[in-house]
């Protein structure tokens, strides 16, 4: 090691999944998530607590993309504090990186709460990760040049590390390619990308409109051999999946939205590949 | 070291494209507010009947890398005529250490919880009367604005203000810069679920106190038919105020379900010329208060109780004397809103008004406040 640090970093991120991701860079960091994986990142309060800890962040991650629309560019504002505003080195999005699915050129509020930027929900886009593992890295050293080494080195383990889990898991995904699925609000757009599953329906009749009755008895329509299971996330409400299940007797899968306290990226994914596979293929043996 | 350097530069043209749009435009935002009533509130802008409330257009853009700027104009219709009022044009530092912002032009006052909070967002119709009584709905002003925020777990906010104070002058020979306030803001959360947020305000009106009054006019009631001036209805030399908010949702989420308690309390002082003491129902100090409850039960509908209380005082010259008459208005109001989406909102809201006499007004109010265009993200 070159040199340890005077004071650790101090991060902020917008959501845990960045949190799981930079530990992985800078284990000696001390890193808040802003939200957790039960709370929706559109709906959250530009609190006092949020500020404070702004205030104090040598950097900050969220998915961008406009994701925290509603709130970050208050705690940016309010939090006074330089490192933190766009356009700095020491403010990243995650979006800014990623290939991103579903980007408009027209947008009208009409077609509900999209992005023109795309879907901001790029915590499950499993390529990508080499490429933003890439960019932290390189943030970090600029950042902190003192510990420039430790970062460059722990940005090369993840990503061999990742390399090889990429291929683990594609592998393990083979069977869920091509399932068809009815899901919530496309938060899971990235992931059936990269697994080659589809999204038929959503139980939103827009994104981010909450699901109606007119709504839901539409998909009572659907045939049901065009799908396979229902998909929702740890963080939205279960009744309108519950219902379509009981409606159509197809299995309901709730998947986590991000990382739970202290697990690592990986697990996370290992997390959802068992869920998928347990419900679509067969129980998978721990 | 150089390869590094030119790889930086190729990944940051590659993510650039998709964000040039926004950067290069200022975000531009309308707010249309329309509403019908049966009657009218104390001190109020809105009329009986239909009528147009805060219809807004507001722009905001970062100038460079230092600075931001925000211009946002008001229109308001009075009968026939249209008003267009300048409500917002300030610049405001990006850059400055230690914690410090500083903003300056024409801004909404820092004093209390809901003065800097742009009225789309309210959940009633109308600021309480005790912010219609004492800030005149709510107070903004030509000035300049100091903010410290400390580098704390605890969130500490303290903040000074000058400005121009012509809205709450009381005097014909007003000083050019009137009011000066100071502020400190704490605030943390109590769990995952639930946040609160104290404040402590005083607001310095050095041209706050009464010294003259007109001959039967009502030079203290600045809100008749005809002058909808946005002026305080009472001034005073001081004003002090405290104020609390918390805020719930289970697990933090607050998507599905939360719940908003506010309250604050003010206490105006100094209000009249010492040749005044002696005089009848002169009034020494001043209070106004309100408590609001808040509950969205679903992602669209939410309702709400809240109680307003604001103390006042009427006066005119009569020859060689002066007549006062203290004045008191309580309002106690229920409504309930549906979210069409996070952009637009009808509400109807109920208020049972009573005043110093007892007599009572019921008020029943259909509005809706939509936006369109950007939509700025909203304070605690």
């Amino acid at each position: 090691m070159l040199s340890a640090p005077a004071l650790a970093l101090n991060i902020f991120v917008c959501e845990p999944e960045w949190k799981a991701l930079l530990a992985a860079h800078a284990p000696k960091a001390t890193i808040y998530s802003a939200t957790t994986a039960l709370q929706d990142p559109h709906y959250v309060q530009a609190r006092p607590s949020l500020i404070a800890k702004m205030r104090q962040a040598d950097m900050a991650m969220c998915s961008g993309a406009e994701l925290e629309i509603g709130w970050l560019p208050m705690l940016q504002a309010r939090s006074s504090n330089p490192a933190v505003q766009n356009n700095k080195q020491s403010m990243l999005y995650a979006s800014e990186i990623v290939s991103m699915l579903d980007t408009h050129h027209h947008v009208d509020r009409s077609m509900g709460d999209i992005h023109a930027y795309g879907n901001p929900h790029v915590q499950f886009a499993a390529n990508d990760m080499i490429r933003i593992s890439r960019v932290v890295s390189k943030r970090l050293e600029s950042i902190d040049p003192a510990n420039a080494f430790s970062y460059l080195v722990n940005g090369v383990k993840f990503r061999e590390h990742w390399r090889k889990k990429l291929i683990e898991w594609e592998q393990r995904a083979e069977p869920l390619r091509g399932k068809q699925v009815v899901s919530y609000h496309e938060t899971y757009r990235y992931l059936f990308d990269w697994l080659g599953m589809e999204q038929i329906a959503d139980l939103e009749p827009k994104p981010g409109v909450s699901p109606t009755t007119a709504h839901l008895q539409s998909l009572t329509k659907l045939d049901p051999a065009s799908f396979d299971a229902i998909i929702y996330s740890s963080h939205q409400n279960k009744r309108a999946a519950n219902w379509l299940h009981q409606q159509t007797d197809k299995p309901v899968i709730q998947l986590p939205l991000t990382v739970s306290k202290g697990q690592t990226l990986d697990e996370l994914y290992d997390r959802v590949l068992d869920d998928l596979l347990n419900v679509l293929v067969e129980p998978v043996k721990d | 070291m150089k390869k590094k350097l030119v790889s930086l530069a190729i990944s940051s043209i590659l993510v650039s494209p998709a964000f040039a749009n926004t950067l290069s435009n200022p975000q531009i935002g309308v707010v249309l507010d329309g509403y019908y009533q049966n009657g009218e509130r104390n001190n109020s802008e809105r009329s009986e009947g239909f009528g147009l409330g805060h219809t807004e257009i507001s722009m905001s853009a970062n100038i460079d890398d230092k600075f931001h700027g925000v211009l946002t104009t008001v229109l308001e219709t009075h009968g026939d005529e249209t008003e267009l009022l300048l409500e917002e044009a300030f610049i405001q530092t990006l850059t400055m250490p230690y914690g410090f912002n500083i903003r300056g032009g024409r801004f909404l006052s820092d004093f209390g919880y809901m003065n800097n909070q742009h009225m789309h967002s309210d959940s009633f119709v109308e600021r309480p009367v005790a912010y219609r009584t004492f800030l005149g709905s709510h107070y903004y002003d030509d000035g300049l604005r100091a903010n410290l925020v400390l580098p704390t777990d605890m969130y500490i906010k303290l903040g000074v203000e000058a400005l121009s104070g012509s809205k709450m002058s009381a005097v014909d020979d007003a000083t050019a810069v009137g009011v000066y306030t100071t502020t400190l803001k704490i605030g943390d959360d109590f769990s995952e679920s639930s946040s609160w947020q104290f404040g402590l305000s005083y607001l310095r009106n050095e041209n706050g106190k009464v010294t003259s009054f007109e001959e039967h006019d009502h030079s203290t009631d600045g809100h008749d038919e005809h002058d909808h001036s946005h002026a305080s209805a009472v001034t005073g030399t001081n004003l002090y105020g405290a104020d609390f908010v918390w805020k719930w949702a289970p697990n933090g989420n607050y998507k599905y379900s939360n719940f908003t308690l506010s309250a604050e309390y003010m206490l105006l002082d100094d209000i009249l010329d010492s040749k005044f003491k002696g005089e009848k129902d002169a009034p020494d100090t001043l209070a106004a208060y309100y408590v609001s409850g808040v509950y969205r039960f679903t992602p669209s509908w939410s309702a709400g109780m809240r109680y307003s209380d604001a103390e006042s005082y009427d006066g005119h010259a009569h020859g060689d004397h002066v007549h006062l008459t203290s004045l008191s208005d309580s309002e106690i109001e229920a409504m309930v809103a549906w979210d069409s989406s996070h952009f637009g909102t009808v509400r109807a809201q109920y208020t049972r008004v009573e005043n110093q006499d007892k007599a009572t007004d019921n008020v029943f109010t259909l509005q809706y406040v939509m936006t369109f265009g950007a939509h700025g993200a909203h304070a605690f």
